[in-house]
């Protein structure tokens, strides 16, 4: 049974107004414009941000999106090929990437100011006028398909362990399936549902033109003048589904001959930058699991303490590791949720650190954030947010984040808020947004049915370690960790074969006795 | 001893690149050397930008130094260990200095060295780093039970990756490629190894008395601080770091006599994978054998080559092609990968990768294809030091190489006079199948 918590974007609304309203220079344009002249800089950024992104896949035509917009990325203009691009940027060093999401789509580029008028003039040609030939279409769709049926699900088990989990999350919502689609969905694709997509979405009102660097004075205007021969339309507002909270723990067990597990837990939450609340559940979440960084609570517990695995974290929002292991921009959604993630870990002891997992979030829950970590974590965020932006393309990222969750510079104004919340703001965050007894856990190991039986049955799981003299006080906790209850349900249990996922949307119906 | 290059650094708000980009210096800024009594090598380029600060250790010691049997691993494994924290200042107060400082910090390991870096804002924090890695250096300390938990770590790390047939198929072939030197294995070390970690804190001990010493060290600060202030800084907390005086020699390998082949098959679905490699020479910013074969190999498979373009975009018969050819101290290996669509096709592009190399033998390179690859690789090193974090990252590299910081415009001088000849005579001279090593993957069933 699924509870619903009620959450619609509201908030998210009132920031996509102020996009366009404080940022937006349109001259009898739609597009926006996110600007940062820096005239002595020898680089010029330039992003071509539109809203809309995997959650407009139509139904039965999951993929159509990523495909379409890798055409224009990958697939040339009407002028030159694809392989005439290569030739034309290889000696400048130019290039044209293409990143997409559930709700925002970029297209981006870095260049030497010397060659940004030949760089423009490629680019401008391949979106105004792209090339969509079929031997394009064949090759990148054919890349699609390699990827959600060999490479994901069996190459890369930390991100398939993640889209388990947003499979989970996300059941009959626009954002239930990977960007790429299904193998089904993107075999029904065709070169003609790519040209339609483009003409529906690739329009102005979806538009935010980001430029940055030492770009002549007129650049900025001859682009939107250039862009503004596109249809002035816009996708209808996306109104999303509620997002479904679990109630008690749902487990999905992907079966796969593997040495070691990985794990993915969360569940949706009801706030992203946008709310006040962000900054103080922000705290929580940096002293609980920052990412790739000892500040992390869950890290110390399971990797310094125990030697588990390599890194554990937490995360309020969806997060994709940009530069270095900051955040990467660009990403945003209307909806976002909270999770963490364990990196694989011998087999033996994955029952072990999935209760070690759920019980330092009921700690955290029932008693709040240490007093003595508190303080070090605002410093630690109002310092490491200062290295968030040392990149052009990391300043016009978050000049357009900032934009679309309605602030003026988030990141100026989470270093002037931080300082001032109370620890009893951040322990009010997390009783109201986060919770340990309903979860979705996504687990990637071997005999998943035997997981299984043990999940269920909470048996007791003793912890093996190589290190024979473990100090005592960890051996104490340990004995209170193997018999952590879980409370999970058989029907509330599903196993399926690993190469079964992303075959069809949703999650494979293994062995389950009810769905989600 | 301080070496003032004179080259005027360019002050803008963002941190800058050269204006100037076809000037032979490609690394612009002004960079100081100055060497203390026990060996110590500090490289500054102090830069005027907003308040970053990057401060770099290279500690010259990677998997080559991994000579002895069942110690593969054991550098990245130290890597680790360094994190421990000193009697001076515990593991936990170290981390939380570095947390409260909001510092960007972590530490590589790669095949020849070992680097260890703290970004973080504001130069009024430089003594305080300054003091803090110091002591870490020089006062290291853990006992047994830490190093079995952190051998614990490194297992996790190893199956972190353990789903990726790529990492299977370039151990497999360095292991096959190699027979005496220490690169025959990978950083990472063999699983072997590194489940017997939690018994060599004996050896531990060892690794780092050899390794960890001034006069095998390097400190590379790049940012917005005065250059005085941190060398006087230096001489204070590092002057009584120990030398070691330790001599590695590496074992050399013997000349391959005929061709190598292996074949892993990969548990489960994958891409068809083919890896197919020569012995080259060491990194020179002097000889020109290794700085021709990096033009060839971005001539003949980079996205713009005329193979790439047939395999990947025409015949569609590859999703990748791409070579490897990293700059190490000893003489490395020159690899040119592919991951294929169809198993039945391996056969057909490892074909077409040895014809491709049989061209370059026997026709030189067209000119304007090799100024289009001069072109390229300086845009993208621009592109690169676009920050002071860039800049450290860059010339680390450089540093472990040789402990020079201007090898990197000697590099690209270099590049700069290899002509369409020296790539033919070196394509003669390192292309034979006879001392090829070919390693392929493949598993479960094709679609």
């Amino acid at each position: 049974m699924i509870k619903r918590n009620g959450y619609r974007s509201l908030i998210f609304i009132t920031g996509l107004i102020l996009l366009t309203t404080t940022c937006s220079k349109k001259p009898a344009s739609n597009i926006s414009t996110e600007l940062l002249p820096l005239e002595d800089n020898p680089l010029v950024c330039i992003k071509f941000v539109l809203n809309v992104g995997s959650a407009d896949d139509p139904a039965g035509k999951e993929g159509l999106s990523s495909l379409a917009f890798r055409m224009l990325s990958e697939g040339g203009s009407e002028e030159y090929t694809y392989k005439e691009i290569s030739q034309i940027f290889y000696p400048i060093a130019a290039y044209l990437d293409m990143q997409i999401e559930k709700e925002m789509t970029v297209f981006s580029g870095i260049i030497h100011k010397d060659n940004l008028e030949k760089y423009y003039s490629v680019i401008k040609n391949i979106f105004l006028n792209p090339g969509f030939r079929e031997e394009d279409f064949i090759r990148i769709k054919t890349d699609h398909l390699n990827f959600l049926q060999k490479t994901l699900v069996s190459n890369m088990d930390e991100q398939f362990g993640k889209e388990m989990l947003n499979l989970m999350m996300y059941t009959e919502h626009p954002y239930g399936h990977n960007e790429l689609g299904t193998v089904k969905s993107v075999k029904s694709l065709t070169l003609d549902d790519v040209k339609n997509y483009y003409e529906n979405h690739f329009v102005q009102g979806n538009m935010t033109i980001g430029i940055a660097g030492g770009y002549p004075a007129e650049f900025s205007k001859k682009v939107i003048s250039d862009f503004s021969v596109l249809p002035p339309g816009k996708t209808p507002e996306r109104t999303l589904p509620e997002q479904q909270m679990p109630e008690g723990l749902h487990i999905v067990i992907a079966d796969k001959n593997t040495p070691a597990t990985a794990l993915s837990l969360g569940f949706p939450i009801s706030i992203t930058k946008s709310h006040p609340d962000f900054f103080a559940l922000w705290i929580a979440a940096s002293h609980f699991g920052e990412h790739r960084q000892h500040l992390s609570h869950l890290f110390q517990k399971i990797r310094e303490e125990r030697g588990q695995n390599y890194g554990d974290y937490a995360y309020i929002e969806h997060f994709i590791e940009g530069r270095g292991k900051f955040p990467a921009t660009n990403y945003c959604r209307q909806q976002q949720y909270f999770s963490i993630w364990i990196r694989p870990l011998a087999n033996s002891n994955r029952h072990f650190v999935l209760r070690q997992t759920i019980r330092e979030l009921k700690i955290l829950i029932e008693e709040g954030i240490p007093e003595e970590r508190f303080e070090l974590t605002k410093k630690y965020l109002v310092n490491y947010t200062k290295l968030y932006t040392q990149t052009l393309d990391e300043r016009l990222g978050w000049q357009i984040d900032s934009r679309y969750y309605g602030y003026k510079d988030f990141l100026k104004e989470a270093r002037e808020r931080i300082p001032k919340i109370k620890i009893e703001e951040v322990n009010a965050a997390i009783k109201k947004y986060l919770n340990y007894k309903n979860l979705y856990i996504a687990i990637i190991t071997q005999e998943a049915e035997s997981l299984k039986e043990d999940l269920v049955a909470n048996t007791p799981s003793s912890i093996t370690y190589t290190n024979p003299n473990m100090p005592e006080e960890i051996l104490r906790e340990d004995l209170i960790i193997q018999e952590f209850p879980l409370d999970i349900k058989p029907e509330n249990v599903i196993t399926a074969k690993a190469e079964d996922f992303f075959k069809e949307t949703g999650i494979p119906q293994g062995n389950q006795q009810n769905n989600l | 001893m301080v070496k003032n290059r004179g080259t005027a650094f360019i002050v803008l708000a963002l941190l800058s690149c050269p204006l100037v980009l076809w000037s032979s210096d490609v690394f612009p800024y002004d960079t100081r050397i100055e060497k203390l009594e026990n060996g110590l090598t500090v490289v500054s380029v102090p830069l005027e930008n907003p308040h970053i600060i990057s401060y770099y250790t290279i500690v010259r010691s990677g998997s080559r130094n991994e000579i002895e049997p069942g110690k593969s691993g054991f550098a990245h494994f130290f890597e680790h260990m360094m994190f421990k924290g000193t009697k001076n200042i515990p593991r936990e107060k170290y981390d939380d200095f570095l947390t409260e400082l909001g510092a960007g910090t972590n530490g590589y390991t790669s095949d020849d060295y070992t680097c260890y870096f703290v970004v973080f804002a504001g130069r009024e924090n430089l003594e305080k780093v300054v003091k803090t890695e110091a002591d870490r250096f020089i006062n290291l300390y853990y006992d047994e039970e830490m190093l079995q938990t952190e051998a614990a770590v490194i297992e996790g790390e190893y199956y972190s990756s353990v789903s990726n047939p790529g990492r299977r198929l370039y151990e497999t072939l360095r292991h096959e490629a190699f027979d005496k030197h220490s690169y025959k294995h990978t950083t990472m070390g063999y699983l072997e190894d590194i489940q017997d970690m939690p018994n060599q804190f004996e050896y531990s001990k060892l690794y780092k008395k050899r390794f960890y010493a001034p006069d095998n060290s390097i400190i590379l600060v790049v940012g917005d601080y005065e250059h005085e202030e941190l060398i006087e800084c230096i001489n204070k907390y590092y002057g009584d770091w120990e030398p070691s005086n330790y001599e590695l020699k590496t074992p050399v390998e013997p000349p391959q006599e005929k061709e190598k082949r292996s074949h892993y098959e990969w548990p489960g679905q994958t891409m068809p994978r083919i890896a197919l490699a020569f012995h080259g020479p060491a990194f020179s910013d002097e000889k020109i054998d290794k700085a021709a074969l990096d033009l060839l190999a971005e001539i003949g498979f980079s996205r713009s080559s005329p193979l790439y373009q047939r395999l990947v975009i025409e015949e569609q018969k590859c999703l990748a092609l791409y070579a490897d050819f990293p700059d190490r101290r000893d003489p490395h290996l020159l690899t040119f990968n592919a991951v294929v669509k169809q198993k039945e096709d391996l056969p057909y592009v490892e074909k077409e990768i040895f014809n491709e190399l049989e061209h370059y033998k026997n026709e030189p390179v067209p000119k304007n294809k090799l100024e289009d690859v001069k072109s390229n690789i300086k845009y993208i090193i621009v592109r690169q030091m676009g920050t002071t974090d860039g800049t450290a990252g860059i010339l680390a590299f450089y540093i472990n190489l040789t402990t020079d910081p201007h090898s990197i415009n000697k590099l690209f001088d270099l590049y700069q006079k290899i002509t369409p000849q020296n790539i033919q005579e070196m394509a003669h001279k390192y292309f034979s199948k006879t001392k090829s090593t070919v390693v392929t993957l493949t598993g479960g069933e094709e679609q």
